[in-house]
This record gives structure tokens, C-alpha cells and sequence, in this order.
């Protein structure tokens, strides 16, 4: 016997959020049948849909097919219902980060469109804090030089201490996560009237292989590939990830030079171009995903614009910083300080925003992928 | 003008059974049907559900009390064009197609065996051949030859004209029309299968082992294209492994929203006497729901016992060709797995379609089905005119709606 008491309120949010109706859904299958992603023993996203139309948030908050789901909308199309699977685990995988989200107030400003004041002004604060203590917070003169607005020392120091504090957080996001799935796991494996389905003889991959297969897997986005429709979000992805990597390791290099060796680097300099290559890629690819869900306006919610917007602004304001200190711009301050704000933002609240799939995500498919025999 | 007098429209089961029973009640009745034989899709049945027993035995029960009833009409290859008037005061207008053979043709052959035009036959739906002049199907009802002009030559060539001996063959003949006054109007006009072209996720047209279930029913008939035998449409060899795939098109807001209510019962009994065939056939039936009521349970407990066949739950998602063999792949939800499985044909239940001609005093519901409360004083309707409907009940139903008539 399963007891079940529908949590209502989950079941309206959902509906809300993605205008399906869930009691359409008349778990036909035709979504995991459609799905390329769905391995042939460990099925979704039938199950979700029928657990989210009973209410059962617990079991879907400790659910790690939610992840494994890329979002292609195949399921979406072959809906004989016009329920949207592919919508429904989109506000799942939404409704987890908030649920796993450590401060929760921090996720929950992401979510609403009240607290975009807050979220803004929370970060240009302690910016402004900082420059003050500094003592650097006014416009310097002569050629444009932003360590003299923001020292090197400064900026380094206060946003390596931000990305520690969030990453801080992130850490018990995923802990918490991690935690329920398997918990969650071993009660339905203990469950004397649901037999184990044939999955336990098989030994589990080991754990590094398992890890290296998911790696390259998110590198290659092979998953991403797999999807039939909408094959374009998986070359803007990938334009994305590979741009945002990129840049991830020439901001490293860049915060080793600021000590060891001169900079701003010279434009020809091997770094620097591939920091503008990485640049271009992130701006193209974020550039298109806003085209793309303009074109279809009801995929996308609040927190799905806000945090694809502070990206693009982040790259854009990026490359304006760089013109301005080319070209001698005389608001390349304001524009610094503004991207500035931007960086922050996306430090700040990476473990909150949409930008925590890359950790969730990332952990399902090596959690989904354990108990199963490679190839 | 008789005030009892009725027009019928449609030579189906539901009109014929209505056309009996008012006649026997004392009333002028009138049979339009547009094919140029009775039956509709039940002459095109191998078996009924759930006896299983030939269709055409209720049919010929049928067609003779009409041979016997002085009262009744039969209008073939006709189409009402128009229909005007109140109750007891109806004017139907009727557009005849050209009458190339007339009620003299003894049905004696000679004229198909000198024509020299082959075509499909459209009673088959395309898997056999059959002569430009022939008899629509072995049974059929006026039982007389027919000349499909869409292929005959005609002018050119007259070969049958001067084979017939009885004067039975005119290739001048031209269409007419006919107007008939009655005081009430009944609509038989029945249904016609879902349009799998519109079915690309079954890879419809794209290998003749993919079938529709009314196709089924023509390969399993004693006098179907294989004479009965079930075999693969694409290189004859006997099919050992069939896929069902029900609510093809059905239940799908993509194509019919609605439930076609007979699809389920069609291929319980298909699996039923295609496995009947052989030991070694195998039946697979992928369904949503198996929506069978009432004492046709029994019938489904039979299938459930069947070893031959397996019932699937899980909507098939795709058919696909691997080889040229189609493969379903499904959930199969009871054990929540995936699967793709091949097989040498797959028949598609799909659903039911009203066919209701545009006239005047008819409005349809938005399933394209007449909106019962919307019909006029002296009008009414049976078969599939309402809803998808099987044999059975609409038999019963026409015969209750001959009240109407009757009043």
C-alpha cells in the first residue's frame, strides 16, 4: 500500500507554472516513448507526471530523472493530451533548487518579479561598500585604467571571497540533494509491495568510470544531440558552456597576472584572445536563447528570463568595458562599475538561479547512472 | 403524398435495418446510398463482434426482406443534394450518378471478362485488382455489375457493350437528378476510418505491412484479396507477428479528441482470428485503456486467456521501418520499460470519422458529429451520426428511430 496525501497547493504551482492541466494526463506513456533520453529500465517522465497530478512533492523533490530530462520537447509533442511533460519537469527541476536552496531567501527572490529590486540593489550595495572602503568610489581622471577605480587587490580579494561564500552555499544545496534522492531510494527498494525490478543484480559501474562517462557526456552534449525536436537549443548550449569555460580560465589567468606579471594584457596577447574568442561564443549563444524563447513567449517564467538576461547583460557589459578602455569612452567607469554588478549577480546567486543546473544536473546523471552496467 | 413516408439516407447497416423495419410498419420508404451496393462498412467485415461470426449473414437476412417489401426504394449511387421543407413536408433533392448498367444484367460475367482495363479495387482498398466492369464485391447487393468510370475507356473501346447479351450495358448513360417528397428524414450516413495519412509517427504509406484495422478486416475475409489468409501485403509470406496499435488518431487532440469506442473490440477480434490462424501466431496490442463494456468483458477475458497474445499497456509512440519491418516502440507501463520491438505487420486501430453531408437544418457538434439537440422537427438520425457506435447498438437504435417515422 502506497499512502498518498496530495499536496494541493504543488499540484496548482505546477499547473500554474506551465498552463498543463495534469489531470489531462491520461499516462498513455506516449512521453517516455518518445523520450531519447528515457534508458530502457529506469523510465521518466510518465512517472513524474503522474506523481506531480497526485501531488506527491516529496517523492518528485528526491527524484534525479527530473535532471536527466535536457528539455528537448519531444515528450511536449508527442502528447496525445497537450499536457507538457517537458514543461512540467522544467518547473520540477525549478521547484528542487528552491527546495534545496540554502539561504532560501536567496532562491526565493530569483523566483519573483518583487524582489527584482532587492536582488539588483543587495549586490550594487556591497560594491559600493567595498569601493568605499577602498577609498576608490569616485571617477579617477586621465586614460582609462579600472584598477584605478577598483584595485586589483580589492576586487580579487572581496570576489574570491563572494564566489567561496556562494559556493559555500551551493555545496549544502547539493548535500541536501544528494541526501534525500538516495534516502528516498532506499525506502522505495525496502518496499515489500513494489519488487525490485530485475536492476539490483546488475554491479554498479564503478564510481570514477561512471563520473568520467557523465563528464564527457555534458561535454560532448551528447544527451543534448539526442533530442529530435528543437536540435538548435543544443548548438546554443554548447556555444554557451564551451564560451562561459573559456573565459572561466582566462579570468583565472587574469587574476595570476594582476600579481605575477602585467596587465591589461596586450590585444594580441594568446589569453586575450581567447578570452574575446570566449566572449563571442557566450554573447552568440545567450543571444539566441532569448531569441528562441521570444519566438515561443509561454516556455519561459521569471526566473527563467532573469537569470538568461544577467547573463547576456554580463557578456555584453563585458565586451562594452573592453571597448571603452580602447576607446577612451568617458562613461567606461559607469560601464564598469555596472558589469561589475553583473559579476556579482551571477556569483552571488549561482547556487540559486537557474545556473545551479549545471550542479544538479550534473550530479543526477552520475547518481542515475550508478546501478546501471556501463555501455 | 403519403404522410407516412420516409427518406433514409445511407444504405449501412443502421439505414438498412430502419429501412425494414418502417416498411414492415406500413411505411413508403425511400434508400439513398451513394456506393452502387448496400452494407456500407459492414459488408467490408470479416467477422462481427463479439460471435464472430460472418457479417453478411445479417445482411442477407436484410436485403431480403427488402427484396420481399413492396414499400421500399433502394436508390444507389445517389447523394442528396438538397433537402428542404418541414416535418411531413420534406423535398429531397437527389443527384443520380449515370447508370451504366441497368437492373438487366444477370450477373453472368462476360461483359468484365472482355474488358481489357485492370485496376485496384477499391472494396479491397487497393490490395487486390479487379476488372473496370465488375461486381462491386461477390455479395453485393443490388447484385448487378458495376462500371467504375473514373478508369473505364469507354467510346474507345465498348468491348463490354457488345459482349452483353441482355441489352444490360449503356456507356451513354448520363447522370440525373430526381426529387422525392417525404414527410420524414432519416440520417444513416455513417463513418468512414480516421485518415492515417495524417498519422506520420506511424510511418503510414511508407511500408504495405502498416495497415489500418477496416484493411484488416478485408485481409482476414473469406472473400478479402488473400482469400482469408493472413498474409504480409508486401511479399505475400504468411504474417506470424502482429502489432495492434490502438487510439491511432484517436483520443489525441492532434487528431480525433474523442474515444472511437469500436477500435478496442475490433482488435480484440482481429488478434482473436488472426492467432486462431496458427498456433504459431503472435498478437501484440498496444493500448491505452482496452474500453470494452458491458458483456463484451467476456469477450476480452477470452483474449486475456489467449497464449498467443499479449496485451500491452503503453501508447505506441512510433512506428518506424527497421529492414523494411515496422517496429513499435512503447512504454510498457505495467512494468515501466521501454520497448521497440519488430514485427511483420502492424494494423492501426484507428478511429471512427462521421460522415455527415452539409444540408440545410444539420448543425455538428465540435467533433464534427450532428448536434442531436440542434436537429429539426421530422429529421433524426442513427449509426454513427451521434457518436461512434457499434453494430449492435446501432441496429437497435435504427430500429427504435423508425418511431419517428412512423408519428
Amino acid at each position: 500500500m502506497i499512502e498518498i496525501s496530495p499536496d494541493i497547493a504543488f499540484i496548482e504551482k505546477l499547473q500554474g507554472a506551465t498552463g498543463s492541466q495534469l489531470t489531462t494526463c491520461m499516462q498513455c506513456g506516449a512521453c517516455t516513448a518518445s523520450c531519447s533520453l528515457s534508458e530502457d529500465q529506469d523510465v521518466f517522465p510518465r512517472k513524474q507526471m503522474i506523481m506531480a497530478a497526485w501531488g506527491m512533492r516529496d517523492r518528485l523533490m528526491a527524484d534525479p530523472h527530473v535532471w536527466t530530462c535536457h528539455q528537448c520537447g519531444d515528450c511536449s509533442v508527442s502528447c496525445p493530451r497537450g499536457v507538457k511533460p517537458g514543461e512540467i519537469l522544467a518547473a520540477l527541476r525549478q521547484e528542487q533548487i528552491v527546495h534545496y536552496s540554502k539561504p532560501a531567501f536567496l532562491a526565493r527572490w530569483m523566483q519573483k518579479p518583487a524582489f527584482f529590486p532587492a536582488a539588483i540593489l543587495f549586490p550594487a550595495a556591497i560594491i559600493i561598500l567595498i569601493l568605499s572602503l577602498a577609498g576608490t568610489f569616485s571617477i579617477p581622471e586621465g586614460p582609462v585604467d579600472y584598477s584605478e577605480f577598483f584595485s586589483h587587490a580589492w576586487l580579487n580579494g572581496s570576489f574570491t571571497a563572494l564566489f567561496v561564500l556562494s559556493t559555500i552555499g551551493a555545496v549544502i544545496g547539493l548535500r541536501r540533494f544528494t541526501r534525500n534522492v538516495f534516502t528516498q531510494r532506499t525506502v522505495q527498494k525496502t518496499n515489500p509491495d513494489k519488487p525490485d525490478q530485475g536492476q539490483s543484480p546488475q554491479a554498479p559501474q564503478p564510481a570514477l568510470r561512471g563520473i568520467l562517462t557523465v563528464l564527457g557526456r555534458i561535454m560532448s552534449h551528447r544527451d543534448f544531440n539526442s533530442c529530435d525536436e528543437q536540435k538548435s537549443r543544443s548548438v546554443t548550449h554548447f556555444l554557451v558552456f564551451w564560451g562561459f569555460i573559456l573565459l572561466l580560465f582566462v579570468t583565472f589567468f587574469a587574476i595570476l597576472s594582476t600579481i605575477f606579471f602585467e596587465y591589461p594584457l596586450s590585444i594580441l596577447n594568446p589569453i586575450k584572445i581567447a578570452g574575446n574568442l570566449g566572449a563571442m561564443m557566450l554573447l552568440a549563444g545567450s543571444s539566441f536563447m532569448i531569441l528562441n524563447r521570444l519566438r515561443k513567449r509561454d516556455q519561459s517564467n521569471y526566473a527563467d528570463w532573469f537569470f538568461l538576461l544577467s547573463f547576456w547583460l554580463l557578456t555584453f557589459s563585458g565586451m562594452l568595458v573592453e571597448g571603452a578602455r580602447f576607446h577612451e569612452w568617458s562613461f567606461a567607469y559607469h560601464l564598469y562599475f555596472f558589469h561589475l554588478v553583473m559579476v556579482w549577480i551571477i556569483i552571488l546567486y549561482y547556487p540559486y538561479t537557474k545556473f545551479a543546473h549545471f550542479l544538479y544536473r550534473t550530479v543526477a546523471m552520475i547518481i542515475t547512472r550508478s546501478g546501471r552496467q556501463a555501455g | 403524398m403519403d404522410k407516412k413516408s420516409v427518406l433514409i439516407i445511407g444504405g449501412g447497416i443502421s439505414g438498412i435495418t430502419a429501412a425494414v423495419e418502417a416498411a414492415e410498419a406500413g411505411c413508403k420508404v425511400y434508400l439513398i446510398e451513394k456506393r452502387p451496393y448496400l452494407g456500407g462498412q459492414v459488408a467490408r467485415m470479416n467477422e462481427y463482434f463479439p460471435k464472430l461470426c460472418p457479417p453478411y449473414c445479417g445482411l442477407e437476412i436484410n436485403f431480403k426482406r427488402i427484396r420481399n417489401s413492396s414499400r421500399i426504394e433502394v436508390i444507389t449511387s445517389a447523394e442528396v443534394e438538397n433537402l428542404s421543407g418541414t416535418a411531413g413536408d420534406f423535398t429531397i433533392e437527389l443527384r443520380l450518378e449515370p447508370e451504366y448498367v441497368n437492373s438487366s444484367c444477370t450477373v453472368c460475367g462476360d461483359c468484365s471478362a472482355v474488358c481489357p482495363v485492370e485496376a485496384k479495387d477499391s472494396f479491397n482498398f487497393g490490395m487486390s485488382m479487379h476488372k473496370a466492369i465488375d461486381l462491386p464485391h461477390e455479395l453485393s447487393y443490388p447484385n448487378r455489375f458495376y462500371l467504375d468510370d473514373l478508369v473505364c475507356q469507354k467510346e474507345s473501346c465498348k468491348k463490354c457493350e457488345e459482349a452483353c447479351n441482355y441489352d444490360a450495358i449503356n456507356l451513354e448513360a448520363a447522370p440525373g437528378k430526381r426529387k422525392i417528397k417525404v414527410g420524414s428524414v432519416l440520417f444513416c450516413t455513417g463513418w468512414e476510418p480516421y485518415d492515417p495519412t495524417n498519422l506520420k509517427e506511424y510511418s503510414w504509406g511508407e511500408s504495405p505491412d502498416i495497415l489500418n484495422n477496416v484493411m484488416m478486416e478485408r485481409v482476414g475475409a473469406p472473400n478479402g484479396p488473400t482469400s482469408g489468409k493472413i498474409l504480409k501485403p508486401s511479399d505475400g509470406e504468411p504474417a506470424r507477428k502482429i502489432a495492434f496499435v490502438q487510439c491511432a488518431g484517436s483520443r489525441d487532440e492532434n487528431h480525433l479528441p474523442y474515444c472511437s469506442a469500436v477500435c478496442c473490440s475490433a482488435s480484440l477480434k482481429q488478434a482473436i482470428y488472426f492467432t486462431e490462424q496458427d498456433p504459431e501466431n503472435r498478437a501484440d496490442i498496444f493500448y491505452i485503456d482496452l474500453r470494452v463494456s458491458g458483456r463484451n468483458e467476456d469477450f476480452l477475458k477470452r483474449v486475456e486467456e489467449n497464449q498467443q497474445i499479449r496485451l500491452i499497456k503503453g501508447k505506441a509512440s512510433e512506428v518506424s521501418l527497421l529492414e523494411g519491418s515496422p517496429v513499435i516502440e512503447a512504454e510498457d507501463i505495467l512494468s515501466g520499460r521501454k520497448i521497440r520491438e519488430q514485427y511483420d505487420m502492424v494494423v492501426l486501430a484507428t478511429g471512427v470519422v462521421p460522415c455527415i453531408p452539409g444540408l440545410k437544418g444539420i448543425e455538428l457538434d465540435p467533433d464534427g458529429f450532428i448536434a442531436k439537440d440542434a436537429l429539426e422537427n421530422g429529421l433524426s438520425a442513427g449509426g454513427c451520426c451521434f457518436e461512434p457506435k457499434d453494430v449492435a447498438s446501432s441496429v437497435r437504435e435504427s430500429t427504435g428511430l423508425v418511431i419517428n417515422a412512423l408519428q
